[in-house]
Parts: C-alpha cells; structure tokens; sequence
C-alpha cells in the first residue's frame, strides 16, 4: 500500500467500506452510525415514495416526515436493490467483470480505481496508461454531468432542454462507444491494459451545443428561480460536486496520488444550494474538456494479457464524477482475498438527507435529489 | 462566485431564450434504428471453446441472453444489434399504444439509462407508438431489469399483479434474463427477451416492434 495505511484518523473523511472509515491517507476501523431520524409529532405522517415508482430511476424508498407542505426529515431505505456479488476468491481479472457493473454508468471510474488497486498491490508500473486513464474518466464526468442537468430539467418540466440534454448524452455516449466498442466502458479496463482507440474522441460539437443549453438555461428565470436556495447543504464531510458547490475545494484529483493530474482550474461556488451544485456540474463540463484536449492521447491501446500472480494489499482513490471514489484490495497467489469499497454516494445520499431536512417544500424534492447524482447500485452492494 | 466560470449567471438574459422556438429551430434529430450501431452488444459469429463464465458457450452453442459481451472468448461482433427473441406476441389491442412501465430489480444503472435512451429525440418511441407509464395500473408491458434480489421480489410481483390484463414481461438485459456474471435472474418467464449487458435503445425497440408485428 503506497498511499494509505491503518492508523489514525489523518485528512478528510472520504467515506465508508464495510469495514473501514476512509480518509485521504489513512485507514480505520469504521466508527457505528447513529440514529438520528426526527420524532414524528402530532398532525404528521410518513408520505411513502417508492421504491418502485415514475420518476424513480433506481429502486429506492423514501419515507417523508411532513406535516403537509414543508419535509421536516426523510427517511431513506435503499436496501432493495442490494445485491449480493460473490467476488472474493475469483481471480483479478475475473472480478474485474463484476467491478465494472457495480456502477454501469460510472463504469470508467469503478473499473480504473479497482486496476490501480490491484496494481498498487502487486507493485505493477503503470504510468504509461496514467494520461489515457485520466481521458477516460473526464469523458465519463462530462456525460454523468449532462445527465444530473437533465435531471433538473426534467423536475423543472423543461421539456425542451431535457430532450436536448438527453440528446447530448446519446452523442457523448456514441463517442465513447466510437473509441471503446461500448457505450458503458465494460471490458475496457483491465490491470495494466485498456482497450480502446482515444483518436476518436472530439468533444468539439458537445462543447458548442452544451454550450448553447446552458446559457439557455441561465437565462431562464423560472427555471433559476426553482433551484436557487433550495436543498442547501455546508458540510465539511461532504464530497465531488457537492462539497464544491460549498466553497469546500476537496478533490480527489488534486489530494489522491493514484492518477495524477497535470494543472486544472477547480470549480468552486459558495452557496451549497441545488443552484450551486447545477453550476459546478455545467463549469466541470467545460475544465472536463479542457483537460481531455490538454493530454492529447490520440493512440490506440490494445489489451494486454498479462498473467497476474503474487500477493499484497493495495488502494486506489479516485475523483468519480460524483466525488471520492476508494478501492481497497487484498490479494492472495493472484485470487482476491477481500475487497473493500466507498462510493461517493455514502456521502451524498446522507447530505441528499440533511439537504432536505426543516428547509424545504414537496416540489423541491425532485430538485435535491437530482442535483446530487446519487447511484443506489453502487451504495448497495455487499461482497461475498 | 466561484474562481472559474465559463460563463456568467444571465449571459442570454438580455435574450431570454423561447424553448419553444428553440427547440423548433433545432430540427428532427430523431433517427433511423440501424442509422447508429455498436460493437458490444451485438449479435456475435464464429466457434470458441472458451470456458465462459456466465455459461453463454456450451458445447459451442452461443446463448445471447447468458452473454455480458466480456470480449474474453473468440466470437466476433457483427455490428448486428438484432440481440433479441420473441416468445410470446404483444396483443392486438396494444397496436395503436404501448405503455411500458421499468422495474429495478437490482441493476448496476446502465439498464436504467439504456431505458430512458428510448425517449431521446434520437430514438424518439413515441413514434413507434410506445410510451411510460408512471405506474403499473397504467400499463401494458412490464419492463424488468437487473438480477434477482430479495428486497425486490415483493415489489416485482406486486407491480406485475397491479398490471390489467392482457399484459406482457420484457425481460431487459443479461442480468434480468439469466443473471449474467452477478447473480441470477429476476423473473423465471419473459414474453420478450433482450439480451445485452446493457441492450442498445436500438435492440429494445426493435424487440418491441418485432413482437408487436408477429402473429
């Protein structure tokens, strides 16, 4: 393990694997959470949302405290979906296959921070696939950002920008299929190896028409009016887009030594409200491209079928599109002894929370959560 | 403010944009199905004898609704995202409108996007006279997505019975139709199967349209 070890709580607090708290540098045992639910009180009820509904993407329940119009607190089960993924013991590359569908749609991300584990595990030299690995995850970032917008639209009723957005989405996913033969990166990433050719990338078009959309959308006073000073959240423990939109610069791409980044301009904004966190994801397009042109990676890379064999533990954390994302693996004679890992939507789903808690209205509901890009599939998964 | 902005809060306020015209002046996008193809999924040729471990190959035989497309074996895309089979058709009644309502049994999320790629201006289903219902009491065809998990089987039978009759079961993706690498499938019986891990919007609608048409 190059960049972390077991000790002491040391830096920012990253999020939670089943067993571990993570911090930037530092790994321990993970503290128990408390139950913090409000008291229902006279003249209040549950109203229950989900976990199967329209406008429900992913299977999630939510139960909301209200005594009519306000939401005093929500209560959120997302264990519905769990799925239990049988992965230790398989061999690295086997669970590679499964890593990468934890996540489908930030795939790019899983599967890099899972082959930079195992390569800080068996100490393989990869920093020739360092800038290729970078592109992959902007490109990544960029479609999961256009995707958070047309969330908002979508709660917004804006009907013609969320099919443009939608649109947009399609083209960045046909880009990255041109370059990767998928459109969701799967068995693109392996350790040591990518397969993919990055000549095809041009983000020329998205940049001008996503372009278009946003100052459409800036100067839209009933859609600004619907997502300024709702759902604010100021929270040190907090992370990606979210803790920006707070003033707090954490980033795994400026404080993480598993990819390093050359110079890039951090987004920041001060006021934590949905607004906030929409101008971050919109701003990160923009950097997002300016960091994929800067590289230049034009090659074509071919899988590499190394065997893999040894033992050792190894970690990796990464900035996903929705923040922190940490991979801890043990290996034992080239199997997987055990593997940890923390999403960035541990945290954003508990700021989601407390986002909504005493500050706002039913209708913002929508708006909150869209705004946080949260994925159920990866909170949710136990390795067996 | 933040330190960096591309661009500032009311740069089009002195033009506030009209959506309407906006979205006028930006044309049909919508598109042929085979206009866009992709490599992985689609239908794949030749022998293998690798030892797949989803079981897609056996005795050479290629099983698309087992396959996660993985590129470990030595089958070739053809490019052909016909990845689909009909068992059952879709009734009559259901010519003219097709109402479709998603259920997550326990995805990874691409599945999901993959669905909702069916209403881009690209794809555009409403063409096709297929729609979303916002809940099972509405619908015509139950879309089940994701491998089987305990939390999600109440709620899958619970949305499959609040469907009126006639109704159908689209399995959609390896992981609802046989598990894939994961787990094991959520429904044991689907009126139309849509292999791919996830299926293209092209293969979905294809699938619906072809079970729509048979007789």
């Amino acid at each position: 393990m190059k960049y972390y070890e077991f000790g002491d709580k040391t830096g920012r607090y990253v999020g939670r694997t089943e067993k571990y708290d993570v911090y930037t540098s530092t790994l321990t045992e993970a503290d128990k959470e408390e139950n913090d639910n409000e008291e229902k009180t006279q003249g209040e009820i549950y109203f229950n949302y989900g976990p199967s509904a329209g406008g429900l993407r992913e299977s999630v329940n939510f139960q909301i405290l209200t005594p009519g119009e306000s939401i005093r607190d929500v209560i959120i089960n997302s264990g519905f979906k769990n799925r239990n993924i049988s992965i230790i013991g398989d061999s690295i590359s086997d669970a590679m296959l499964k890593v990468e569908r934890i996540n489908g749609f930030h795939s790019a991300s899983h599967s890099i921070a899972y082959a930079l584990a195992v390569e800080d595990a068996l100490n393989i030299e990869n920093d020739d696939l360092n800038d290729a690995r970078i592109v992959e995850i902007e490109l990544e970032r960029i479609r999961s950002n256009i995707d958070v917008i047309k969330g908002l639209c979508e709660s917004a009723g804006f009907a013609v920008p969320e099919k443009q957005l939608l649109l947009l989405r399609e083209e960045v996913a046909r880009i990255i299929s041109g370059a990767f033969a998928h459109r969701y990166y799967f068995s693109v990433n392996r350790i040591n190896s990518i397969e993919g050719d990055f000549s095809r990338i041009s983000l020329r078009t998205v940049e001008k028409q996503f372009r278009s959309i946003y100052e459409g959308l800036l100067s839209s006073k009933i859609f600004l009016d619907r997502i300024q000073e709702n759902g604010i959240v100021l929270n040190p423990i907090s992370t990606g887009p979210a803790a920006r939109a707070g003033n707090f610069r954490y980033d795994a791409r400026l404080d993480s030594k598993s990819l390093i980044y050359g110079k890039f301009n951090t987004v920041l904004e001060k006021d934590g409200d949905t607004f906030s966190r929409f101008l971050v994801r919109a701003e990160e397009i923009f950097e997002s491209i300016n960091i994929i042109e800067s590289y230049g990676v034009k090659r074509i890379f071919r899988k590499n079928k190394m065997e893999l064999s040894g033992s050792g533990d190894g970690t990796a954390r990464i900035e996903s599109p929705a923040g922190d994302l940490f991979y801890y693996v043990k290996i034992k004679e080239g199997k997987l002894a055990d593997i940890q890992m923390s999403p960035p939507s541990y945290l954003n789903i508990r700021n989601f929370r407390s986002a909504l808690r005493n500050k706002n209205i039913f209708t913002d509901f929508f708006f909150v959560w869209e705004s946080f890009g949260i994925w159920i599939s990866e909170l949710e998964v136990k390795f067996q | 403010m933040g330190e960096l902005r591309h661009l500032d809060i009311g740069t089009g306020g002195e033009v506030s944009v009209n959506w309407f015209i906006n979205g006028i002046r930006k044309r049909i996008q919508t598109e042929k199905l085979d206009q866009y193809r992709v490599m992985y999924p689609s239908v794949l040729e030749g022998m293998s004898d690798y030892n797949c471990p989803t079981e897609a190959l056996r005795d050479g035989k290629w099983d698309m609704d087992k396959c996660i497309f993985c590129r470990q074996c030595d089958l070739d895309p053809t490019g052909n995202q016909d990845t689909y089979s009909v068992e059952k058709a879709i009734p009559n009644i259901f010519k003219k409108s097709l109402y479709l309502y998603p259920v997550d049994s326990g995805t990874c999320g691409a599945c999901n996007v993959e669905f909702t790629t069916l209403f881009s201006p690209q794809y555009d289903s409403s063409r096709f006279k297929i729609f979303m219902a916002n809940t099972p009491r509405h619908a015509d065809a139950l879309v089940v997505m994701g491998v089987h998990t305990e939390g999600m089987e109440r709620v899958l039978q619970e949305a499959y019975d609040a469907m009126p009759e006639p109704k159908v079961v689209i399995g959609l993706g390896a992981c609802a139709l046989s598990g894939g690498i994961i787990g094991r499938g959520a429904m044991e019986k689907y009126d139309i199967h849509i292999a791919g891990c996830p299926p293209t919007p092209a293969a979905i609608l294809k699938a619906i349209i072809e079970a729509r048409d048979k007789k």
